[in-house]
């Protein structure tokens, strides 16, 4: 089907520019939802495997709430809960959504990387006359992010592609402006098309820029 | 230095240690030997509370511990201890795994610290390895490293804990040849250990648990020659000593 081809190459060559500033709400959503995730999902992490009955339980209920109901519905619930509270641009409720979202799984991946640790670390730091909080965060902590780096570079991924879902909202991203672009253009297939290699070539980077940052980890060490 | 009295751990159901009493003197290497099982691992780690004993008391230089008001990181920097597996930082050097104590705890500045660490791999025959990873090094190095670190925090006892172990036989002697050294210059030392002749060349006192229980305290001679105990006989022929 070469005319399909040369359909697709022509919707590519028009939209570009338009997709290209897409592709970079996407990024900075991603990011944000990212360093979101990143801080509850330690924090929470904690939590989880805190002695406190409170906290755990507090945690546990956050984890189960989010990863028991889909993104979609957490998108709109938040973002039509936040801005009846506060004046919130629709970008910012889909990237505080998306990082709330994610917490809930960079705290399972931190819970099972500190406790994937082993236990003669935490004795051998304690024995030093290290505290509880000296032994997290200097001997703990840094070997669990080791551990949990593949996969947090999964969740990095999954966190680009679920961006997609906050175009319910309004955000023009890719996802949201490919389908507008679909629709005035009739032609879905090559715009869908189209923005889809957009989507995989940002996986590609991206897991090609974790790769080098696990083989610098990886040298000397472990 | 260190007194247990009535001590009782167990885990669970299991009863472990059955009330030990125990008096550790300034100066002393204390061997503690007894099949697997018999308890003398958890009653090491009862006496830095890395285990925690359910009835029972401990007293460190004459004072008495409570596990809930005492700061318990506080008492374990006075006794250190020593690893069968090493348990060597392997995110840091060898030289950042010395100083990492002293330096986090004691707030000791980093020049000193770092000069103190050399100082103690100088000690243990390690002074070239001190900008390497732990992954780097042979089992034998890793435990005196390992020792190395221990010493650092200046502690006034050391707890070893089945310290040779994990080692290929022809690493054995170098780490207790450092153990050795450490006993001569007046170290206080309890060694849990299957080293029999390192048990009868070095310890003052040995003592054997059975079950959860001390049945025998006695200096090596009396041990391994005069013993009226039928268990310690027992013991002794298995290990093939006798």
């Amino acid at each position: 089907m070469p005319e399909t081809l040369v359909t697709i190459y022509e919707v590519f060559m028009r939209t570009y520019e338009g997709f290209l500033k897409a592709a970079l709400v996407t990024l900075k959503i991603t990011a944000i939802a990212l360093v979101i995730g990143i801080v509850l999902g330690i924090v929470f992490a904690l939590m989880r495997i805190s002695k406190s009955k409170i906290l755990s339980t507090i945690a546990n209920i956050y984890i189960s709430v989010i990863r028991g109901t889909p993104l979609i519905v957490q998108i709109m619930f938040l973002y039509y809960g936040i801005t009846s509270i506060i004046v919130l641009s629709n970008f910012w409720a889909g990237a505080i959504a998306l990082g709330v979202h994610n917490g809930a799984y960079i705290a399972e991946i931190f819970r099972g990387a500190i406790q994937g640790v082993d236990r003669g670390q935490r004795e051998a730091s304690l024995a030093l006359g290290m505290n509880k909080n000296q032994t997290m965060r200097r001997i703990i902590f840094p070997q669990a992010l080791r551990i949990a780096i593949p996969p947090l570079g999964n969740q990095f991924i999954i966190t680009l592609k679920d961006s997609s879902l906050v175009y319910v909202i309004g955000v023009t991203e890719l996802f949201g402006l490919a389908n507008r672009e679909a629709a005035s253009s009739f032609l879905p297939f090559e715009t869908f098309m189209v923005v889809g290699l957009y989507y995989l070539v940002l996986v590609l980077i991206f897991t090609g820029l974790l790769r080098l940052y696990e083989n610098k980890l990886n040298v000397d060490k472990l | 230095m260190i007194k247990t009295e009535n001590l009782h751990k167990k885990f669970g159901k299991l009863e472990v240690l059955k009330g030990i009493d125990l008096n550790i003197h300034p100066g002393e290497v204390v061997v503690l030997v007894g099949v697997s099982g018999s308890g003398k691992s958890t009653l090491l780690r009862c006496l830095n509370f890395l285990e925690k004993a359910q009835e029972g008391n401990i007293y460190i230089d004459g004072r008495k511990i409570d596990r809930k008001k005492d700061n318990l990181p506080k008492v374990r920097e006075e006794v250190g201890m020593v690893f069968q597996h090493f348990n060597l930082f392997p995110h840091k050097t060898v030289l950042e795994n010395i100083i990492e104590a002293p330096m986090i705890v004691k707030k000791m500045d980093k020049p000193k610290a770092e000069q103190l660490a050399r100082e103690l791999l100088a000690k243990v025959g390690l002074s070239d390895k001190a900008d390497v990873y732990p992954n780097k090094l042979s089992g034998g190095q890793k435990q005196r490293v390992a020792i190395a670190r221990a010493l650092a925090m200046e502690p006034k006892a050391l707890l070893f804990d089945e310290p040779t172990s994990a080692l290929d036989p022809e690493l054995v002697g170098e780490v207790l040849q450092v153990m050795q050294d450490l006993a001569n210059e007046g170290m206080t030392m309890v060694v849990v250990t299957h080293e029999m002749k390192f048990a009868r060349e070095v310890a003052s006192r040995i003592i054997m648990l059975d079950e959860g229980r001390i049945i025998e305290n006695a200096d090596p001679d009396t041990f391994f020659n005069h013993s009226s105990n039928e268990r310690t006989r027992q013991f002794l022929e298995m290990v093939n000593v006798k």
